[in-house]
């Protein structure tokens, strides 16, 4: 009897072992690419993290049904560096390796440089990038991760007039797409708001930003914003900034990375008086249990901060596509995508947008959040609705 | 006014860093004839050994800024004495291998520290001020090691049995090594001496500004640039390269914007380049 209930549980065993077998008889492999490395390094660690999760959340229910297979997802990271080169070598070596779907990149630079290579490689991706050409109809298989600052900077504007008075801000930036095309929409911004705006640009990769500083506060502006400056920049920028005697707020309408800034400037006691634009709505409890559920299914803590938590919806949302599709067939993908509600089970509801700005409406736009650090003190991240197009 | 000086304790500030970088990689190339592309690498080191030492050992500052220097010239002459020496001769092969060192301690750090920027602060914060001119104490700190350094260097090499070595290995290495000088002992230490250099920068430098793994590629550059604009391999031509590039950069950040105030230094070594390639103290060739 015992040598029987023996062999019926060992062949149990076996029996699952050949189920779980055939339920991942496949691998899809998609790509996460950002800079992973550098200045901007959280932003691609970020799009790594959530790609990780999206894939482990379909792992752990037995893989990503794909046509009559059931497939393990695997993730394959891209270092793109935050340049046009690297981000289009990037898309190139994840082709190579058959990789039709690819969650990034991050900056303007990059998105700039995958485009034509992508399209070349008929690879589907998503970038976060605040370029004014983030997508284009050209291009219809490239999606957007968010909107740019046409659609929240005025928001949080007016909000940060609320709590800190301004007449003049001057804008510091990279003099590169990724610096120039966010900090000139978010000075247009400010001068709809009655607010006088100056832009001062640096060459990227700049580690001292002292003779910046001086030249910034000659110019006596109410405010500065570090608008789309890595956060490690932006943390030096504003160190420099408060040991010149600067007592003004600090803005940024630019990409998240508010840890890190505080962080690298020395404390919420350096930083003192700052806004920020939120890219989700921090504050929302079930965008919080993100990071909790990363752990859980990951087994280690996530890298990248809020960026990973806006960046997961696109990761999550193109493996539900390729389960529709029945394929990883980017086109296929991409229709399946389109015809798809903007929907997170963390995020909540949003909306399909960026025909206005782009002339294609394949752009996640998601409730975000306005964040405040009032004398040393943060005050939180208010939580703004997202809007059609 | 006040623009102006602020401009210039900025530069005299930035050209004294620029000066400890541009010494210890003019040295290797001026004795050894090697481009070190590590060079950047060693400062990098420099920063994350002494974050290391003050955070997970908690070693004070100073003690920690110490094992930087001893960390880095001890690795810079283990890598010369096993690997450099080898191939002293072969500039691409020494290139290479330089370059790969660089790549294996960016990695290294990036796996051990992560892509991240550390919260690694200096000991010592404020500013001096009059008016609206000010001097960040932390600044003039890493100012007074600098020149000691500096100081500290031309005794070595010009007071001492190993710095006449060393600069007889780099007039000419034949005669030098047919009068008994060793180069496979002074060519280790010269690249100690220089790493050394190096790993103290990084250690005074990165908790004023930043410490990431990204922090190597812009001072090889900045190395690079001085060096050229000194003229390869010489001390002197350095040192002055240094704080040129220093005051140029402060000067013309402040008064047209930080983009042109990188192109106004490239045009400066390109212009050098075509009128006085061998760079503002540097010699036609080398002799070594």
């Amino acid at each position: 009897m015992k040598i029987r209930t023996t062999m019926l549980v060992a062949g149990l065993a076996t029996g699952v072992g050949i189920t779980a077998a055939q339920a991942q008889s496949c691998e899809l492999k998609i790509g996460a690419m950002g800079p992973m490395s550098g200045g901007a390094a959280q932003w691609g660690l970020a799009m790594y993290s959530a790609t990780e999760l999206a894939a482990a959340e379909v792992n752990a229910q037995g893989g990503l049904k794909m046509g009559a297979k059931t497939c393990k997802v695997v993730v394959v990271p891209y270092d793109s560096k935050y340049t046009a080169d690297a981000a289009a070598a990037g898309s190139n070596a994840l082709a190579a390796q058959d990789i039709k779907l690819i969650v990034g990149p991050v900056g303007s630079p990059e998105a700039t440089g995958i485009k034509p290579v992508a399209a070349r490689n008929e690879q589907l991706a998503w970038n976060a990038s605040y370029a004014k050409n983030a997508l284009e109809t050209k291009y219809p298989l490239m999606f957007h991760i968010a909107p740019g600052p046409s659609a929240w900077a005025d928001a949080v504007i007016k909000k940060a007039k609320t709590v800190f008075p301004m007449k003049s801000v001057v804008l510091i930036a990279p003099n590169d797409q990724g610096g120039t095309d966010i900090a000139s929409v978010d000075a247009e911004a400010y001068k709809a708001n009655g607010v006088t705006a100056t832009e001062e640009y640096y060459q990227r990769g700049t580690t001292n930003f002292a003779p910046i500083v001086t030249r910034v506060l000659a110019l006596k502006p109410d405010v500065v914003d570090t608008a789309s400056s890595p956060p490690g920049d932006a943390g030096v920028i504003v160190k420099q900034l408060r040991l010149a005697g600067f007592t003004g707020a600090i803005g940024r309408l630019g990409g998240p990375g508010t840890d890190e800034i505080v962080r690298v400037s020395g404390g919420l006691d350096v930083l003192q008086n700052f806004y920020w634009f939120e890219t989700v709505a921090t504050a929302d409890p079930k965008v919080q249990e993100i990071d909790a559920l990363y752990k859980k299914l990951l087994g280690k803590d996530p890298v990248g901060g809020t960026a990973m938590w806006a960046d997961l919806p696109a990761a999550r949302m193109t493996l539900k596509a390729v389960s529709m599709a029945g394929t990883d067939d980017a086109k296929a993908v991409a229709v399946a995508l389109r015809a798809m509600p903007v929907e997170d089970p963390n995020m909540g509801k949003g909306y399909w947008t960026g025909k206005k700005a782009f002339g294609i409406a394949q752009e996640l736009h998601f409730p975000f959040g306005i964040g405040i650090i009032k004398d040393g003190k943060n005050l939180g991240v208010e939580r703004q609705e997202a809007h059609r197009d | 006014m006040e623009q102006f000086l602020q401009a210039g304790i900025i530069g005299v500030s930035l050209g004294a860093q620029y000066a400890l970088l541009a010494l210890g990689f003019t040295l290797i190339f001026g004795i050894l004839g090697v481009v070190n592309f590590s060079h950047g690498g060693f400062y990098m080191l420099g920063g994350y050994v002494a974050f290391a030492c003050v955070e997970h050992l908690g070693l004070p500052y100073p003690l920690a800024v110490l094992a930087a220097i001893l960390v880095t010239a001890a690795l810079g002459w283990v890598f010369e004495l096993l690997l450099i020496e080898r191939l002293v001769d072969d500039h691409l092969a020494t290139l290479m291998l330089t370059l790969g060192l660089y790549l294996v301690m960016s990695t290294v750090m990036l796996q051990v520290f992560g892509p991240l920027a550390m919260d690694f602060r200096f000991p010592v914060t404020g500013a001096l001020r009059a008016g609206p001119i000010y001097a960040p104490l932390e600044n003039l700190i890493v100012l007074a090691i600098c020149l000691m350094a500096i100081l500290g260097l031309w005794l070595v090499l010009f007071r001492t049995d190993l710095g006449r070595g060393l600069r007889a290995l780099a007039d000419d290495r034949q005669v030098a090594m047919a009068q008994g000088l060793r180069p496979r002992i002074l060519f280790p230490a010269a690249f100690a001496l220089a790493t050394g250099l190096a790993g103290l920068t990084g250690a005074l430098v990165t908790p004023i500004l930043s410490l990431s793994p990204g922090v190597a590629d812009p001072v090889l550059a900045t190395s690079f640039l001085t060096v050229i604009l000194g003229g390869l391999g010489s001390l002197g031509g350095a040192a002055l390269a240094a704080f040129i590039v220093g005051i140029v950069e402060a000067y013309t950040s402040v008064y047209f914007g930080g983009s042109i105030g990188a192109l106004v230094l490239f045009v400066l070594v390109l212009l050098l380049l075509v009128f006085r390639p061998q760079g503002l103290l540097g010699r036609e060739a080398r002799g070594a």
